[in-house]
C-alpha cells in the first residue's frame, strides 16, 4: 500500500510531460488545419454541429437504428478496455523466464478475441454499413 | 476487528471515517433503490433504481477492500460494472422498443399478461 | 489456470459454438442459416462427453467445494440442453424465412434473429455450466448474469407478439432487482469473511461458528444472497414474475425458462450452503438457525403458492408456471437436509436426481404445447407473421385418441410431474422425503406430502382431458406444427420419464456420487468408476 505522504515533485515528472503532449497535440492540430486545410464555405458547413442530425426541426423524429448499433458496438470495445488496464498493471511484473509466464499473454488474446468476434458479428450484422 | 480506515493508510483529513460509514451509505442506497424499484412505475427510473442498487455493492465492494489492504474486492467492481453496461444495454433497447409499441414508458400500461 | 482449464473443456466447447452460431445465424444462404441449431446440438453432446470424461481431483485447496458434482451437473446440463435445442429449432424468424423463401422480402441480416437466438441459448448453458464450476463469490455472480442475461432476450424475441415485449421487460427488470439483490448479499459476505474463494468463506464461516456465531455482516450477506437466488429458482417472496413470463414467452422458450435459470439457482444454493456446512443446529447436521429458518419459511411457501394457484389456472403454460414454483419449493427441502451417508439421507443428490426429471419431464410436456398450434399464422401491428400456440387446457381435450403421440406424452409427463408411484418423478421425489426425514425435518416433509397431494388436483386434469374427454371445439381448431422436432421432443421427453424408471438406481448413484466431500487423488477411484456408465443417461434421453 502505498501512502499519499512523502512524495517527490520530482515523481510528478511523467505526468508533467502527458500533459505537455496533451496540449502540443491540441494546438498543433488546430494550427496545421488553419495552414494546410481547404478552406470552402457551404450551407451545411454553417450550421450548428449536431451529430449528423438536423439541428432544426421537431426533436420527437425517429432516430436512424443505426445510431443504437453504434452505441451498443461502442459499448462493447469501451467495456473491454476496463479489463486492459488492471492486465497491463500486472504485466510487467510477471516473471516472463517462470515456468507458465506464456499463460499471461494467452489470456488477453483469448480475451481480445472474443472483442474480434463481436466486432465480426457486428459486421456481418451490417452495423457498419453506411448507405 | 474493527479497525479506522485511517489506521489502514488513509489521509489525517479522513481519519474519521470508519467501514461503518461506506457500510451505512451503501445500505442506505440499497435500501432507496429498492424502494424506488418497488414504489415507482416508469421504466426508466426503475432501471435507475436497479442501478443504483449495483452501485450500493459497489461501495460495499471497495470499502471492504480497502478495509482487508487487498485488491480481490475492487476486481470484483469491476466486473460488477461490466455486468451493468450489459444490463443497461439491454434495459436501453427493451425500452426503445416497448415505447415504439406502446408510445409510453408507465410500467402499468402493459397488462396482456393476466391470470 | 490451466488446472481449470482441465475441467473447463465443456464451457470452451460452448463458447467456440456460440462464435460460430453468432457469425453462421448471420448468412445470406438459409440452407447455411438452418446449421444454427444443428451446431448448437452437436456443441452440447460435446460438452456433455468432456464432462463425462472429466474428473476434477484437484488437492491443492482452488477446487469448489463439490467437486465431484462438476461431470454430473454438466452432463444432465448438456442432456436436457439437447432436448431444449431441439424444442427451440424453428422457433424465431419463422415468418420472415418463409418470406425470404417465397421472395416476398429481401435478405436485411438486420431483421433476422436466427444467430442470436441459438448463440444466446449457447451463452446461457455455458453460464449453467459455470455456475457448477464456480469456485469463487465473482465466478458464481458472472455466471448467474451469464446465464440469465440472454434468456431475457430470448423471451423477447420469441415470437412477434407483444405479450412477448411484456414479458421480457417483465423478466428483465424483475431479473436485474433478483441480481442487484444477490449481488449486495455476496459484496456482505466477502466482508463478512474477507475472502470471495468459497473454501476460504467455509473455512472462515467454520471458524465464526465455532467462536461466538457468525458475524452480522457475514449473516446479513448470506440471507440476502439467498433470497436474491431464491429469484433464480422462482421461490417465493420472488416468484411474482414466473406465471407471466412463462405465458407471455414462446413454448420452446417457456420450457427453457423452466430448467436452464432453475438450475442455475439450485447450483448456486448448492455451492452457497456448502460454503455455510451442514454440521449446525441442534442436531448437529443442519445448516445454522437463522438460515435453516429462512430457507425451511420459503419452501414452505413456495411448495403450498404454487400448487396452490396452479389449480385456479386454466392457462396450461400458467399452470405448469406455478407447479414449477411448487417443484422449486419440493427441491428446497433438499437443500435444508444437506448431504448425507447413503443416497436415501442425502438432500444434496436428491436434488440433482430431481433437476434431471424435472428437466426431462417439465421439457416434455412443454414440448406437447409447443406441437400444437393454430392452423393459420396472424399478421402483428408490425407486420410481422406470428404463429399462435396451444395455451388453454382445452386445447388438449381428448388429444390421446385425436393425436396419440401427443396425447400420452403429455398424460406420461403429467403424471411423473405428479410423482405417480413407478414413474421417475415418483423416485425423484422420495430422496427428498426420505432424506428430510432423515434430518428430522418431519413437519416440512409433511406439507411437502400435503403438497404432493393438492398437485395431483390440476396435475390429473393434464391426465385425464387427454385420455378421457372427447374433442371440443378449441381443440379441433389446432394442428399439430410442421416443425418435425417438436413432437420429437415429446416422444423423447416421454421415453427418457419411462427408460428414467427403468435405470433410476444406477443414475440414482451417480448422483450420490456427484455429492461425496471433496475428492483427493488418493481416492478418485470412486468418480473413475462412475464414469462409463454416466453415458447410460444421455443415451435414456434420446
Amino acid at each position: 500500500m502505498t501512502t499519499l505522504a512523502a512524495t517527490e515533485l520530482a515523481d510528478y515528472f511523467p505526468l508533467i510531460v502527458i500533459i505537455m503532449m496533451a496540449v502540443t497535440f491540441s494546438v498543433a492540430n488546430v494550427a496545421l488545419t488553419l495552414l494546410l486545410g481547404p478552406k470552402r464555405d457551404g450551407k451545411v458547413k454553417s450550421i450548428a454541429y449536431e451529430s449528423g442530425m438536423n439541428p432544426i426541426g421537431t426533436a420527437r423524429k425517429r432516430f436512424n437504428v443505426r445510431f443504437y448499433l453504434i452505441a451498443m458496438v461502442f459499448l462493447v470495445f469501451d467495456v473491454e478496455v476496463i479489463f486492459l488496464y488492471p492486465w497491463a498493471v500486472t504485466f510487467p511484473n510477471v516473471d516472463r523466464l517462470a515456468p507458465g509466464a506464456s499463460e499471461w499473454l494467452i489470456r488477453i488474446l483469448f480475451f481480445l478475441f472474443t472483442t474480434v468476434v463481436a466486432y465480426l458479428y457486428g459486421y456481418r450484422k451490417g452495423v457498419f454499413k453506411f448507405d | 476487528m474493527i479497525a479506522t480506515l485511517a489506521q489502514a493508510g488513509f489521509p489525517e483529513a479522513m481519519s474519521g471515517l470508519t467501514l461503518y460509514h461506506y457500510l451505512f451509505i451503501s445500505a442506505v442506497m440499497f435500501v432507496l433503490g429498492l424502494i424506488g424499484f418497488v414504489t415507482r412505475r416508469n421504466l426508466i427510473v426503475m432501471f435507475l433504481c436497479t442501478e443504483m442498487m449495483f452501485q450500493a455493492s459497489g461501495i460495499a465492494l471497495v470499502a471492504f477492500s480497502r478495509f482487508y489492504l487487498e485488491y480481490t474486492g475492487q476486481v470484483f467492481v469491476i466486473f460488477v460494472l461490466t455486468v451493468a453496461a450489459a444490463e443497461a444495454a439491454m434495459a436501453l433497447a427493451l425500452v426503445v422498443l416497448l415505447f415504439r409499441r406502446n408510445e409510453s414508458l408507465d410500467g402499468s400500461v402493459w397488462s396482456l399478461l393476466k391470470g | 489456470m490451466a488446472e481449470k482449464l482441465a475441467y473447463l473443456w465443456p464451457e470452451v466447447t460452448l463458447f467456440l459454438a456460440t462464435c460460430a452460431v453468432m457469425v453462421i445465424g448471420l448468412s445470406p444462404s438459409a440452407a447455411v442459416r438452418r446449421l444454427c441449431p444443428l451446431i448448437s446440438g452437436l456443441s452440447l453432446a460435446a460438452a456433455g462427453i468432456f464432462a463425462i470424461g472429466t474428473t476434477p481431483t484437484l488437492a491443492d485447496g482452488a477446487e469448489g467445494l463439490m467437486p465431484g458434482m462438476l461431470p454430473y451437473a454438466k452432463a444432465i446440463i448438456a442432456a436436457v440442453g439437447i432436448l431444449i435445442v431441439m424444442l427451440l429449432a424453428g422457433t424465431v424468424d419463422r415468418g420472415e424465412e418463409e418470406e425470404l423463401a417465397a421472395g416476398v422480402r429481401k435478405f436485411d441480416p438486420l431483421r433476422l434473429t436466427s444467430g442470436e437466438f441459438y448463440a444466446f441459448f449457447l451463452f446461457s448453458l455455458t453460464g449453467l455450466m459455470l455456475t457448477a464450476s464456480a469456485d469463487s463469490l465473482i465466478w458464481l455472480f458472472l455466471a448467474l448474469e451469464l446465464t440469465s442475461l440472454p434468456t431475457y432476450v430470448m423471451v423477447t424475441i420469441s415470437t412477434a407478439r407483444s405479450r412477448a415485449k411484456e414479458a421480457g421487460v417483465k423478466y428483465f427488470f424483475l431479473g436485474a432487482l433478483g441480481a442487484a439483490i444477490f449481488l449486495y448479499g455476496f459484496a456482505l459476505i466477502y466482508g463478512g469473511t474477507g475472502s470471495v474463494h468459497l473454501g476460504e468463506i467455509h473455512h472462515q464461516i467454520t471458524l465464526q461458528m465455532a467462536g461466538d456465531g457468525l458475524n452480522g455482516i457475514t449473516l446479513a450477506g448470506l440471507l440476502i444472497s439467498i433470497l436474491g437466488i431464491g429469484f433464480k429458482i422462482a421461490a417465493v417472496p420472488m416468484h411474482y414474475y414466473t406465471a407471466d413470463v412463462y405465458q407471455g414467452a414462446a413454448t420452446p422458450v417457456t420450457a427453457m425458462l423452466a430448467f436452464v435459470p432453475k438450475t442455475a439457482g439450485f447450483l448456486a444454493l448448492i455451492l452457497l450452503c456448502s460454503a455455510i456446512g451442514w454440521h449446525y443446529g441442534e442436531t448437529g447436521h443442519a445448516l445454522p438457525d437463522t438460515i435453516r429458518l429462512l430457507l425451511w419459511v420459503m419452501a414452505v411457501l413456495t411448495m403450498t403458492l404454487g400448487n396452490v394457484l396452479a389449480i385456479l389456472q386454466t392457462s396450461m403454460k400458467r399452470m405448469l408456471a406455478y407447479s414449477s414454483i411448487a417443484h422449486s419449493g419440493y427441491m428446497l427441502v433438499g437443500i435444508i437436509a444437506g448431504p448425507g451417508a447413503t443416497f436415501t439421507e442425502s438432500g444434496i443428490s436428491a436434488v440433482l436426481f430431481y433437476l434431471l426429471t424435472y428437466g426431462v419431464m417439465s421439457t416434455g410436456a412443454f414440448a406437447v404445447i409447443a406441437s400444437l398450434e393454430r392452423t393459420h399464422a396472424e399478421r402483428t401491428q408490425t407486420g410481422e407473421l406470428a404463429y399462435d400456440e396451444a395455451d388453454s387446457i382445452e386445447a388438449i381435450r381428448g388429444l390421446a385418441r385425436a393425436k396419440p403421440l401427443l396425447g400420452w406424452s403429455m398424460v406420461i409427463c403429467a403424471l411423473s410431474m405428479l410423482g405417480f408411484p413407478l414413474t421417475v418423478g415418483f423416485f425423484g421425489k422420495l430422496p427428498l422425503f426420505t432424506s428430510g426425514i432423515a434430518a428430522g425435518e418431519l413437519p416440512l416433509v409433511i406439507v411437502l406430502g400435503i403438497n404432493s397431494a393438492i398437485a395431483a388436483f390440476y396435475y390429473l386434469r393434464l391426465v385425464s382431458y387427454p385420455l378421457f374427454d372427447e374433442a371440443g371445439d378449441e381443440a379441433g381448431g389446432f394442428i399439430t406444427t410442421p416443425m418435425r422436432t417438436r413432437p420429437a421432443v415429446a416422444a423423447i421427453g416421454a421415453v427418457g420419464v419411462l427408460a428414467m424408471t427403468v435405470f433410476a438406481g444406477p443414475l440414482m448413484g451417480l448422483a450420490h456420487d456427484a455429492v461425496q466431500p471433496k475428492l483427493h487423488d488418493s481416492d478418485a477411484p470412486i468418480a473413475d468408476e462412475a464414469m462409463p456408465t454416466e453415458e447410460a443417461e444421455p443415451v435414456a434421453a434420446k
